[in-house]
């Protein structure tokens, strides 16, 4: 497996929202689900998940609810919320347009300029 | 609405923090859990997976602590972790607290109390809105530079002006009259208020009782009524509502009261306000004095002084015509505002306070600039450590902040204290006529506003010092610093230094200040009276004069009215009398037989019975006073003063001489002969007041005229005023018509005029000059004793060297003596330009008296040295050893 690509900054919020846009997930099912989604790649720091989740639901895109897991214990879900999904499409959005223009950067030959 | 939902999140973390607590921790835990069983079906062993999975979670509690602050809870933790470390901080340094809250609160108290003396009889005098567009009109005689012009119109005057101006929405006026009140059992003396239509409305002042005048109660057909002022209604009707809607006999016309004034309104000094309406018929009234209209105009919207002065000038002009008797041949027209007219007189007064006031707040806010720096710099070593460690700036800026807050709050809370304490102290010291009735003192808010921010805006502008300079960047050099310094050269040194030098200059003018004004009232006080003042009761009793023509009639009220009072008990001595000192009564020109002078003579004379100068304790110098039989014959007999001897009859006895009163003549109880033999001469008694010199007098028996208003005076063995109700019983019981005016007690008549001034003066004065001098030396003491502090090091080479207790000594005392005297040298012009602006209020002392200026100089120097003395000594205990390794 190539090396693990650091997680750039602010973007765990953005992968926790689309996590959790699958679907209600408690935190380790949603470090799972990024996980699988991002087929292994990405290097996540657990410790990091839990203070993204509550600022997350701070600033109102997720909520949070008891309920009960797999294995028939107490876990909190969090769920995406009407804001958080349109929050989700402005930030995948931005993101495009900053890769569109990052890369359009970095392509530039020397002639281009 | 995010900004919303979030803090409705805070507000629901903040409420449940348990749950949230055991919530988070559940959470975390099950993470940890689940994975560590993930890792288990893996194939890892049970506790090696636990081991890996607390690993790769990373730390529980710090990932707790970001959890918290992402929900925002953190922030009320850090603020109340960072208000108890600054309490225990400011309780550690305990001196340094108290010294800057003591100091904070003395500023704030002094100048808030004062600021609001100043600002409600300066600022606002009057209640009613728009004060200062309402004004009067003068008519000044342009050859008289002096005069005070003429502010009294006829009605049919007044009207005229009405008519013709342009500048004026509403014009009101007022006339005195003197009313009497037919109480039953006797007779009351009311000021009498005369208004014209409208005059409530000008105002904007309600009723707080019944009604105020309405339109038809000034027409001459309307039933008579009156309103009341309320002070009036509290001490002559006794505050009883059931008064309202009665009928009282007021100048012998029964008027219905209608209604009560609010406790601000007192325009006129009206006791009772009654309705006239002045028409051009008033110049044709006969047997009576038509009333003279004193008149005050509100400005139209938009119209200036200047314009209403060109405008009336205009009409004025018109008006010389057709009333050419009221009109000097040239004359201007000036307009002066109700305000300016009650606060012309003391705003000089007023206007010094108020820069006493700004000396005592900058003395204050150098204090506290010294303190704070002073306490940063032992702070900025903490500081670089903590930065160090790794505090953010903001964790270090909001702990100062804090800290200097908690300070502020305690300074402004004791501040207010004392601004209230100092305020009603200060009201009660009031001379009670300097005030227009109107005026209402309280703590002014604004005021209050104001000196709190200016001097809470030091702690918090100082004390944020060190917290920006370890934030930047030079953390090993704060570390490494090691505090040494030599003398004088440490960084904030010059910066204290100056400090000092400026507060003992703004002590030295306050104290100049304060000196002149007590030397200036205990001249005032010094000065002698000429009799004794203590326990007499006075009265005056203006007599009704249809029934009172002649010098018969007079003594018939006052000779039964004498003896009645006199066997009163607790009665020591009774008098007629028709002078109030120490102003004496009338004068007259006079003539003495033998004698010829070019220049017109005067002197004062009063009229009084036997017991008058035994009363008083007036010494008798030479030859007698009269005596009950030659009273009783009206013997035209005469006393006079050694100011009349000295002038008149200089190095000649005068006893046997005679004097002629020549104005007697003039008199509607004329005297034909007014020729009066001395018999005997008495001691000056003040008769111009009590600073200005002493006029000739004569003194003749009461029973030789009818004319002049007189009164009685009473000495008793007790408190005079305990006697009032049983003379005013007396005086009725003789004949119900008298009145009683002016009664009291002639001590406290003669404080009030003459010493309450200069006293109230002096101790405002003091106060400040008294909190200023507590401030300086709290200053210079906290700046030495920092100064000698942070040269431990330094003391401690010069005793290992050889330098003995005396030097040492020597050194920091000659720092503090050199700051004074610096300050002393810039003091010096700065008192003198202000107590020259002073000059007016004192008495028998000059502004720039040097007695007064050495005084000072000697007190401050004491000052100093006593607040050196205590750190310098304690420098030179320090053990050089201890010192020496001492960073």
């Amino acid at each position: 497996m190539d090396k693990q690509l650091e997680l750039l900054q602010g973007t765990l919020d953005m992968l926790i929202l689309k996590a959790v846009s699958l679907g209600p997930l408690h935190g380790y099912g949603i470090l799972l689900r990024i996980q699988q989604i991002s087929k292994d790649r990405l290097e996540i720091q657990q410790g990091s998940l839990y203070p993204a989740l509550y600022r997350l639901e701070h600033q109102g895109w997720i909520t949070s609810e008891w309920g009960e897991s797999e294995n028939k214990r107490k876990a909190k879900y969090y769920q995406l919320t009407t804001a958080g999904k349109r929050r989700l499409l402005t930030e995948t959005e931005n993101w495009n347009r900053m890769a569109e223009v990052i890369a359009g950067i970095l392509g530039t030959k020397p002639e281009e300029v | 609405m995010r900004l919303w939902s979030q803090f409705q999140s805070w507000i629901r973390a903040m409420a449940h923090r348990t749950r949230l607590e055991s919530d988070m921790d559940a959470e975390l835990r099950f993470h940890m859990e689940t994975y560590a069983k993930d890792l288990q079906r893996q194939g890892v062993a049970n506790e090696e997976a636990m081991r890996r999975a607390k690993l790769e979670f990373g730390g529980m509690e710090s990932a707790k602590e970001e959890c918290r602050e992402a929900r925002g809870v953190n922030l009320l933790d850090s603020l109340v972790r960072d208000v108890r470390y600054g309490l225990r901080s400011l309780r550690k340094d305990s001196s340094f607290t108290l010294v800057a809250v003591l100091t904070l609160g003395l500023g704030i108290g002094a100048s808030t109390a004062i600021f609001s003396v100043v600002e409600n009889v300066l600022v606002e005098p009057f209640p009613y809105p728009d004060a200062n567009r309402m004004l009067t009109l003068e008519i000044h005689d342009a050859a008289e530079q002096q005069s005070s012009g003429r502010a009294e119109y006829s009605g049919p005057e007044f009207l005229d002006y009405i008519d013709k101006n342009h500048v004026f929405g509403r014009v009101i006026a007022n006339a005195s009259l003197e009313v009497l009140h037919d109480a039953g059992e006797g007779t009351e003396r009311f000021h009498g208020v005369l208004t014209t239509p409208g005059t409530f409305e000008f105002f904007g002042m309600p009723a707080l009782l019944g009604r105020i005048m309405e339109p038809e109660d000034y027409e001459p057909s309307a039933p008579p009524v009156f309103v009341l002022r309320y002070k009036t209604w509290v001490t002559n009707f006794a505050g009883d509502p059931r008064a309202l809607n009665k009928t009282f006999v007021l100048n012998g016309v029964p008027r219905t009261l209608i209604g009560v004034m609010p406790p601000r309104f007192g325009w006129g000094d009206g006791d009772v306000f009654i309705p006239e309406k002045p028409s051009r018929a008033d110049a044709a009234r006969t047997g009576e004095f038509p009333p003279v209209w004193y008149l005050v105009g509100h400005l139209k919207p938009g119209v200036t002084e200047r314009q209403a002065q060109a405008d009336l000038t205009v009409v004025a002009n018109q008006l010389a015509k057709v009333y050419p008797k009221s009109y000097p041949e040239h004359f201007r027209v000036e307009l002066r505002s109700i305000t300016d007219m009650v606060v012309g007189r003391f705003r000089a007064t007023l206007y010094l306070t108020s820069a006493a006031v700004a000396l005592l707040l900058l003395i204050a806010c150098a204090n506290v600039a010294n303190l704070m720096l002073a306490r940063a710099t032992t702070h900025e070593k903490e500081f670089a450590v903590r930065a160090a460690l790794g505090a953010g700036r903001g964790t270090l800026v909001r702990q100062m902040l804090v800290e200097s807050l908690l300070l502020a709050v305690a300074g402004a809370a004791l501040g207010i204290a004392l601004a209230s304490v100092g305020l009603t102290s200060m009201v009660s010291l009031m001379p009670q006529e300097t005030i227009p009735a109107e005026t209402v003192i309280r703590l002014n808010a604004p005021v209050l506003l104001f000196a709190l921010l200016t001097t809470l805006l030091t702690p918090i502008l100082f004390g944020l010092v060190p917290a920006l300079r370890a934030a930047r960047n030079n953390l090993e050099k704060q570390l490494r610093t090691s505090g040494r310094s030599t003398w004088g050269g440490s960084q904030h040194g010059r910066f204290h230094d100056a400090m000092i030098v400026a507060e003992v200059a703004l002590s030295f003018t306050l104290l100049v200040g304060a000196g002149l004004l007590m030397r200036s009232f205990v001249a005032l006080r010094g000065v002698d009276l000429g009799m004794r003042p203590d326990h007499v009761l006075l009265t005056r009793l203006p007599l009704p004069p249809e029934q009172y023509q002649n010098a018969a009639q007079v003594q018939s009220f006052y000779r039964p009215l004498l003896a009645r009072v006199k066997a009163l008990p607790g009665v020591t001595d009774v008098a007629e009398s028709s002078a109030l000192p120490p102003y004496g009564g009338f004068s007259s020109e006079i003539e003495i037989p033998g004698q010829t002078h070019s220049e017109k003579w005067n002197a004062r004379f009063q009229l009084c019975s036997e017991d008058y100068f035994a009363l008083l304790r007036i010494k008798l110098l030479k030859g007698r006073v009269f005596n009950a039989t030659e009273v009783n014959d009206a013997r035209k007999l005469a006393v006079v003063n050694e100011t009349f001897v000295r002038k008149y009859f200089p190095g000649v006895d005068p006893v046997g001489q005679h004097v002629q009163l020549s104005d007697l003549q003039h008199y509607p109880d004329r005297v034909a002969d007014p020729s009066f033999e001395i018999v005997g001469v008495v001691g000056d008694v003040l008769n111009q007041g009590m600073q200005q010199p002493v006029d000739p007098e004569v003194w003749i028996p009461a029973t030789v005229t009818g004319s002049g208003l007189r009164g009685i005076l009473v000495r008793t063995s007790n408190d005079p005023m305990g006697l009032m109700n049983e003379v005013r019983r007396e005086v009725w019981a003789t004949n119900r018509s008298v009145a009683l005016t002016f009664t009291g007690s002639l001590e406290s008549l003669i404080n009030m005029r003459s010493y309450a001034g200069p006293r109230f003066g002096f101790v405002v004065m003091s106060v400040f000059a008294g909190a200023g001098l507590v401030l300086v030396t709290i200053g210079v003491y906290s700046v030495i004793a920092y100064a000698t502090a942070r040269r431990r090091h330094e003391i401690g080479v010069r005793m290992a060297l050889g330098a003995q207790v005396r030097d040492i000594l020597q050194l920091v005392l000659g720092h503090g003596t050199r700051l004074a005297l610096i300050g002393v040298a810039i003091g010096v012009p700065v008192a003198l330009t202000l107590a020259s602006l002073m000059q007016g209020q004192l008495f028998g002392i000059s502004a720039s008296d040097p007695s007064t200026l050495i005084a000072v100089t000697a007190l401050l120097l004491l000052v100093g040295l006593l607040a050196c003395y205590v750190p310098a000594r304690r420098a030179t205990r320090v053990d050089p050893l201890v010192a020496l390794r001492y960073e």
